[in-house]
């Protein structure tokens, strides 16, 4: 069907003209600091600002530039994460797996390459496979089963928790993977990856601009394509959006495989950083991304959200740790001081979004 | 817990076919140098075989899956196990509850023997007595130091914790260092604070601890950076771990940093990163001696009536320290992964 | 009512006597549950085909086999005289069938906009940089909406906050625009006031006017015989009646929506238990179901 045609005929028949300005009265203008307070990721960057400064006063090493590089390398291999983990959870879904993801990315990327004796290419690549049909199998079990995403994706994180560990032993007789700096094509791969530069007389990690420009990325799909109204409509309403014809088993698996994606890029950084991969790492990583998305603003139900949000939501998460390092605390207050955070984060979200729905 | 995660390494079957697809289609990919091709051939321990009756030999830790460190230790236990002609029953868990129920499960198998570590030693009391109650001896390793004897242990194969750290702190004192950083990575973890407070009693200068996040190795990094730039006075890092220590020597060479970098445990990473002179030293327990030795003498128990240590003293495997004058000795062991 | 709208559509509409969708003898089982059997019923352009029924008569599924959420098990399901087997609700969009559900396909929490074209977004640019062209799309709604009397001075608002009335002409608004030619209504003025219920019957009457063919799901005879060119009853899962305008009045239909005889019956036993004066009830022909009851929520 042509849409201009049937525009066309739409305004050949006008049921009710009225003039342009006409206005009900039922609804009025919402003023722009009401509706700027009604973006989802207001609440989380004012609470990311309102961070930065108490640890500014509080932290003298933090106002060194060397330091803000530190704080956002953390924050980018979090975020990095962070972002298709929101991108699903606007979707209404969760993955559990996301934290052991990484690393059986990890894994078989160093496992093909230095078993085989291969380029580490070829690791990249089936890793970067292994990694989407992971995504695949979490969205395909999901829309064939029907059972919640939080069932699915914990026996996928068991699975894999398991099967890491069982077949690095199997492969490697041990339960790290080897050294594979010494390979061929090593550099080229740690160069895309896990390479710095210098901004000045800071080096600045590559995750943080991988970070960035993937958050604008998703930004851009997330209110400017159809696949991202899609992701909105299957996490508001899925049976709405199936009715209307948006394609909601494609949106969820497409969206499982995203975080495949994600889970495979940071799964190649820390290879590529660390040379080598403990089977055992990653267990407990997926609770950070999710909080870090939950803190940007993502509702948890679904159907709200943004991608900028989680980005603010996982510098939060970098600068607490880090942040407390740098003010030289007592260490021990670390994960009670982050709990506090997260329930702030989550309260100034909630206040901030009744003031502005309050009509 | 073992047994089920090798069951689940059949689901790996079209993973595997994957791989072997692309080493048909990407022949002409193989690396040049490094990989499995490069890694030289070593043959396993062998010492003949023993010809006494089969028995079965349970060994339960507080291991978390997938640590280099722990499975050194059972790579020990099966080397005796295998000589000894004995079958050994491996299983782990973190909580020290479902270690017990481990134990439990080991009663009800009615295994010749338990070897068994007291992480969390009062927790596991009642079912380590249940064993003895049972005829089961029972022997300690690891963990357990100060309560083995109580408990009704026959021999306990370990490194006193506060022992090696004190040793440690000892060593430091004669590279000349001036505040080290104790770097632990599971927070609240009996025996790595005993390391640190071991550092703290006798390393004349000062010490500091820190807290990482060891499941994440991008913040192990960060955060030990962001300590070194915190604090400048920092001129010797202790990790108590050997993949913590790798990290540790990159974040010390990112902030140009002057620290060394001390450590426990051992990895033939490790090994490589003594040889090159980015770690100072590392202090081994030698987890091998802990698994191999214990199982053993579980067998020497039944076959000869011998407990090590007259139940009285817990022998110890450690500290063993390995340094530039050593290393080379020890790599040819740690590259199979048995030291 | 306060709107009445008799227009006579026969004369306004020449006739083509070509059905735009068709049912044959249609029936669907769920297990062994048959919830619909033997329905015929045909959709020309330019007509109302009202279809009638308390709660569990088969309402519902007869409406999810013609918009492709579920498929028929008997009989046959043509569109344009050639038997079709709808798999998605795509394919009926496709067709040009576009239903307005009771719980009217909209996301609460996306801007009306976003709503209005959900599913079949307008984009420009080529790809990979093909994006919404988000102010044709918003244009675009807003006279749309205009057109139906709904003007909204914020096109961002979620769709949530909108009343009822209002959600239910955004959602009229949308099939129209999106060139239906068969327009499936589900109970649209179940949970409306008298006076919204009113503009949704005007909708209906224009959107037959524009020669779309409207299938108007309801259990309220009065509003279906203000628009309704055919009416169908449905009992069970099987048709109880099927007539044109001119072959049935108001009373009849009434009567056979509330029930007719069993109601006589249901009277009679009233008197006899309670003592009730069967004088003051209403006479069969009176009794009506009133526009508010809740709306159907079985099949």
């Amino acid at each position: 069907m042509s849409m201009t045609q049937q525009a066309a005929a739409a305004v050949t028949t006008p049921p009710a003209p009225g003039p342009g300005t006409e206005k009900d009265g039922r609804t009025t203008e919402r003023p722009l600091a009401i509706r700027l307070l009604a973006r989802p990721e207001i609440g989380v960057f004012l609470g990311a600002v309102a961070v930065w400064v108490f640890f500014l006063i509080s932290a003298p090493p933090v106002r060194d530039g060397g330091s803000m590089a530190n704080i956002l390398y953390q924050s980018s291999t979090i975020g990095i994460m962070a972002l298709p983990v929101a991108l699903l959870m606007i979707g209404g879904e969760f993955d559990l797996s996301a934290g052991v993801g990484v690393i059986a990315s990890a894994l078989t990327a160093s496992m093909v390459a230095y078993q085989l004796s291969m380029n580490v290419w070829v690791g990249v690549i089936v890793a970067l496979v292994a990694s989407l049909g992971i995504g695949f199998l979490n969205g395909w079990l999901l829309m064939r089963t029907g059972l919640p995403s939080f069932l699915v994706t914990l026996g996928t994180f068991l699975i894999l928790q398991g099967v890491n560990l069982a077949v690095t032993k199997l492969i490697t007789g041990n339960v790290a993977t080897d050294d594979i700096s010494d390979m061929d094509g090593f550099s080229q791969a740690k160069a895309l990856f896990s390479s710095s530069f210098d901004v000045g007389v800071v080096q600045v990690k590559i995750t943080v601009v991988w970070w960035l420009a993937f958050a604008a990325l998703a930004t851009w799909v997330l209110l400017r394509t159809k696949y991202g109204n899609w992701i909105f409509a299957v996490g508001g309403n899925k049976d709405s959006a199936r009715a209307v014809g948006v394609p909601v088993a494609f949106t969820k698996i497409s969206l499982f495989m995203l975080v495949g994606f994600g889970a495979w890029f940071v799964g190649m950084h820390q290879l590529f950083a660390f040379n080598t991969v403990q089977s055992g790492e990653g267990v407990g990583q997926e609770l950070i991304y999710i909080a870090a998305a939950v803190i940007g603003g993502c509702l948890l139900t679904g159907g709200s959200g943004s991608a900028i949000g989680p980005v603010f939501g996982a510098f939060m998460f970098g600068m607490v740790q880090q942040g407390i390092v740098y003010a030289g605390w007592n260490p021990d207050w670390f994960k009670a001081f982050l709990g506090v955070m997260l329930l702030g984060a989550t309260l100034i979200n909630l206040w901030v979004s009744r003031a502005a729905t309050r009509r | 817990m073992n047994r089920t995660a090798r069951s689940r390494s059949r689901k790996i079957a079209p993973a595997v076919a994957v791989a072997a697809a692309a080493t048909l289609i990407l022949a002409g990919c193989s690396s040049s140098s490094g990989g499995k091709k490069a890694e030289e051939e070593a043959g396993d321990i062998s010492a003949g075989k023993a010809d006494t009756p089969r028995m079965t030999v349970a060994m339960i830790t507080h291991a978390p899956s997938g640590d280099t460190f722990w499975d050194t230790i059972r790579k020990g236990a099966e080397a005796a196990a295998a000589k000894d002609n004995l079958k050994l029953i491996y299983s782990n868990d973190e909580s020290a509850a479902d270690q017990a129920a481990l134990v439990q499960n080991a009663i009800d198998q009615k295994v010749d023997g338990i070897a068994v570590t007291l992480a969390k030693p009062d927790a596991m009391k009642e079912v380590v007595a249940k064993a003895v109650k049972a005829g089961i001896p029972v022997v300690g390793l690891n963990a357990g130091m100060s309560d083995w004897k109580e408990q009704g242990l026959l021999s306990f194969f370990g490194q006193d914790e506060a022992v090696s750290g004190q040793a440690l702190g000892t060593k430091l004192n004669s590279t000349g260092a001036q505040h080290a950083l104790c770097v632990v990575q599971v927070q609240g973890a009996v025996n790595l604070e005993q390391r640190c407070a071991g550092v703290e009693k006798n390393f004349k200068g000062k010490t500091t601890k820190l807290y990482v996040n060891g499941a994440d190795m991008p913040s192990v990094k960060s955060t030990i950076t962001a300590k070194l730039k915190q604090d400048s006075s920092i001129d010797e890092v202790v990790t108590l771990a050997a993949p913590i220590a790798l990290t540790a020597a990159q974040s010390v060479d990112e902030t140009g940093s002057k620290a060394k970098i001390a450590t426990f445990d051992l990895n033939k990473e490790l090994i490589s990163a003594i040889k090159g002179g980015s770690i100072e030293f590392a202090v081994d327990q030698q987890p091998y001696l802990q698994g191999y030795l214990s199982v053993d003498s579980l067998w020497l128990y039944k076959n000869n009536g011998n407990y090590s240590g007259g139940g009285e003293a817990p022998i110890l495997t450690g500290p063993a320290f390995v340094d530039k004058a050593n290393v080379d000795t020890v790599a040819a062991f740690a590259a199979k992964g048995t030291r | 009512m306060t709107t009445t709208i008799e227009t006579q559509p026969a004369e306004t509409v020449p006739e083509d006597g070509k059905p735009v969708v068709e049912l044959k003898a249609t029936g669907k089982s769920y297990g062994n549950i048959r919830a619909l059997h033997g329905v015929s019923l045909s959709v020309h352009p330019g007509k109302v085909t009202c279809v009638l029924g308390d709660n569990g008569a088969g309402k519902s599924t007869l409406i999810k086999i013609i918009s492709g959420l579920h498929q028929h098990t008997e009989g046959g399901l043509l569109v344009d005289g050639r038997p079709v087997h709808f798999s998605t609700p795509r394919e009926a969009l496709d067709a040009g069938i576009a239903t307005v559900y009771q719980d009217l396909a909209v996301v609460p929490l996306m801007p009306v906009w976003r709503n209005f074209f959900l599913g079949s977004e307008m984009t420009k640019g080529p790809w990979p940089l093909r994006r919404l062209d988000i102010e044709t799309m918003k244009k675009t709604a807003d006279e749309e909406l205009r057109n139906m009397g709904i003007v909204l001075d914020d096109l961002e608002q979620p769709i949530g906050t909108l009343s009822g009335g209002q959600r239910q002409c955004v959602a009229i608004a949308r099939a129209v625009y999106f060139g239906a030619r068969v327009l499936i209504l589900d109970e649209p003025t179940a949970a409306l006031g008298v006076k919204q219920s009113g503009v949704v019957l005007k909708y209906i009457a224009m959107a037959r006017d524009r020669g779309l063919g409207v299938i108007f799901i309801t259990h309220n005879p009065h509003h279906a015989y203000m628009v309704g060119d055919h009416f169908s009853v449905l009992r069970l899962g099987t048709l109880e009646l099927s007539a044109s305008r001119d072959e049935v009045s108001l009373e009849e239909l009434t009567n056979h929506m509330a029930g007719g005889a069993e109601l006589a019956a249901l009277k009679h036993e009233l008197a006899q238990v309670s003592g009730v004066d069967t004088e003051e009830l209403p006479e069969e022909g009176d009794v009506t179901t009133p526009a508010a009851t809740a709306p159907d929520g079985s099949a």
